[in-house]
């Protein structure tokens, strides 16, 4: 099993009647950053990378940043530049961008150029996601979510094109139109490096990602609705007759260790909190704007009946497997439990949780270092 | 508000593009070609019935609304003129008035720039399209439910009774799939064309620009912006309503949209 250690990198300093949800309707898109303070901008960027550095200094396989527009939920709109900070700190994880959100950018030879620089900085370390970027970031970048879709498949096709097709040539498009495509450098992986994408339930998704045979990254939801994901993964792998590697499905999700069982909740809960009801406050608009989605994908979401993340209670959120918290050893078996039932190969473990200082992620960190990581590499060469 | 009328109109099918649309058809007198706004497809609603009374009406849905099909062939506004180009081609309809809400006031703006010849006359209800930096439409794409009816009607009672009703499912995801359409056409630029302003001065025909009184979608500057720049028009206000106009007051709209027709259009057919 891999693990990897996912940052967010919020803003944690957040006005004192934040729960005023008229004033304060999400932590995206409106808020205003009238409420970020440079000066704690700089400490936390350094707190933050400080942080992905010790999860490769501690063993970690990977080191996982990722992209959000105009907003205090994460504060990287441009994970390569995260990306770029980390390769020539970090020497041993991969680091794997999650991902560039390529169809709000207007040009995505500049991603191709750009995650090719990367792959060079980290000597062939670099894991490049891709992804549709949240309905609010539409808002955001004024794309229209109706595009939204077929956006990311044409950027994705050149962008592979442009890697692994020697130029110049030309590309004529829907929405993209480039006389000369002929981008310096080429990447260092052969053919590319490897591409990871997170899913949410879509079909469509899983097909593409099954046919291409890229890793499957999930995003937060209850164990039963992941279940569904990943099984359909692999149904739609099975369709065209190849069998999943563990490795390439993984399951993202906050994890908190405390020293024992009753601690860890007392420690994790505010924390967690923090992240779903005020970092995930975010109305259906925001999230599935008018043409994000087709409406039979819609008919599903609303089957599904779940509850919008602020509605959650926290004792919610830790039953349905939105989290994990507990002592070591209750976390270990919950982590052996959840893969032997979702039948994932990594984990993009959240461990720096919404407002978590940084003591408590640095013991977190130690503790998932110390207590979990090693019992799957024993578990891993005992069944090898 | 909302009720539809049991009558003669019954939705009827027309071959357009890679599949087809929905159109009302009803009423006798001159042929008027009615597009409707963001909300309002697949309906034949007092409005439409009052219209029809003097007018030989066609209230057609606007691909990706209500009964018409997606036509994801159609990208843009400039599409959507010539798809009601050919529509008009199909019905052999020559010289209709034009009447249109909102959206589909922007829709009509646009065609009468485009084909000045086709149309007898022009009425634009509370209609967008026009780029007035500074006085925006409102971001509808992010409002809640309550929020955008709150925003469209002006009683509050209305709004009280609208959404004392909790919508089906397949109520949510028609209106879903209809502001999807509406995003499809107008995100960005949003909800305008940057050019229409400047040729505004090609729209030949009468025209009534009418503006709700109480419009807390679209700017009142709009409307006059509208009014100023077609060189035959004239700005009505119909007080004690919100942006739904037709939806909120369809007898007030209705009178409003027929009496110009008679004075104005009507002398000169």
């Amino acid at each position: 099993m891999k693990f990897n250690f996912f940052h967010l990198m919020p803003y944690p300093y957040l006005p004192d009647d934040f729960d005023d949800l008229e004033k304060y309707p999400s932590m995206s898109l409106t808020y205003s950053n009238g409420n970020f303070d440079p000066a704690r901008g700089v400490q936390l960027y350094h707190r933050y990378l400080d942080e992905l550095e010790y999860a490769d200094a501690v063993g970690f396989d990977g080191i996982v940043v990722n992209e959000h527009h105009q907003s205090g939920y994460g504060m990287m709109p441009s994970p390569n530049i995260m990306a770029a900070a980390l390769a020539r700190r970090t020497s041993n994880s991969s680091i794997l961008v999650l991902g560039n959100a390529i169809p709000i950018r207007g040009n995505p030879l500049r991603v191709a150029e750009e995650v090719a620089m990367l792959d060079h900085l980290t000597n062939g370390r670099l894991v490049s996601g891709f992804v549709r970027g949240i309905g609010w970031e539409h808002f955001a970048h004024s794309v229209s979510p109706a595009e939204s879709r077929s956006r990311f498949n044409e950027a994705f096709d050149l962008i592979r094109k442009a890697w692994t097709t020697p130029g110049p040539f030309e590309w004529v498009g829907e929405h993209y139109e480039y006389r000369y495509v002929n981008v310096w450098p080429r990447p260092l992986q052969s053919p590319h490096p490897p591409i990871a994408v997170p899913g949410a339930g879509s079909p469509e998704t899983m097909r593409w990602v099954a046919e291409n045979r890229f890793l499957y990254v999930s995003v937060y939801a209850p164990t039963a609705v992941v279940k569904t994901w990943f099984d359909g993964y692999r149904g739609a792998a099975a369709d065209i007759g190849y069998e999943v590697e563990r490795e390439k499905i993984a399951l993202a999700v906050p994890v908190f260790i405390g020293e024992n069982e009753r601690s860890a909740h007392e420690e994790a809960r505010r924390h967690v909190e923090w992240l779903f009801h005020k970092g995930l406050r975010q109305s259906l608009e925001m999230v599935f704007p008018p043409g994000y989605m087709s409406p039979p994908a819609l008919r599903g979401l609303l089957k599904a009946n779940l509850k919008p993340y602020p509605e959650l209670s926290y004792s919610e959120l830790v039953e349905q497997g939105y989290v994990i918290v507990g002592g070591p050893e209750s976390v270990r078996n919950r982590i052996g439990e959840l893969r032997d039932e979702l039948g994932f190969g990594q984990m993009m473990t959240m461990l720096a949780i919404g407002d978590m200082p940084a003591e408590l992620v640095r013991r977190n960190t130690d503790l998932f270092a110390s207590e979990v990581v090693p019992h799957f590499r024993t578990a891993l060469a005992t069944a090898g | 508000m909302t009720d539809v009328v049991e009558g003669p109109a019954v939705a009827r099918t027309l071959a357009a593009g890679s599949g087809s649309i929905s159109y009302f058809r009803s009423g006798s007198g001159h042929p008027l070609l009615f597009l409707h706004a963001a909300g309002g497809a697949g309906m034949w609603g007092p409005f439409h019935e009052r219209l029809s009374g003097s007018a030989d009406v066609i209230a057609p849905d606007h691909p990706g609304w209500g009964g018409s099909d997606d036509l994801p062939e159609l990208r843009g506004v400039d599409d959507l003129v010539y798809h009601y180009l050919d529509v008009l081609d199909r019905l052999e309809l020559d010289r209709v008035d034009l009447v249109g809400a909102s959206f589909g006031g922007w829709l009509a703006a646009e065609l009468a720039v485009h084909s000045p010849e086709r149309f007898r006359s022009l009425v634009l209800l509370g209609p967008v399209g026009l780029r007035i930096p500074g006085h925006l439409v409102a971001d509808l794409f992010l409002m809640t439910p309550p929020q955008l009816i709150a925003a469209l009607y002006h009683d509050p009672a209305l709004v009280e009774q609208i959404l004392s009703v909790a919508p089906e499912t397949d109520q949510i995801i028609a209106t879903y799939r209809e502001l999807g359409s509406l995003a499809r056409f107008g995100w960005r630029p949003f909800l305008n064309n940057p050019r229409l302003e400047s040729r505004l001065h090609r729209i030949s025909m009468p025209t009534r620009v009418i503006a709700a009184g109480e419009d807390r979608i679209v700017p009142r500057v709009h409307c006059e912006r509208y009014a100023a720049g077609i060189p035959d028009a004239e700005l009505v206000v119909v007080d004690d309503c919100g942006h739904a106009l037709y939806g909120e007051r369809p007898d007030a709209v209705a009178d409003a949209v027929s009496t110009f027709l008679t004075e104005r259009a009507g002398g000169r057919s």
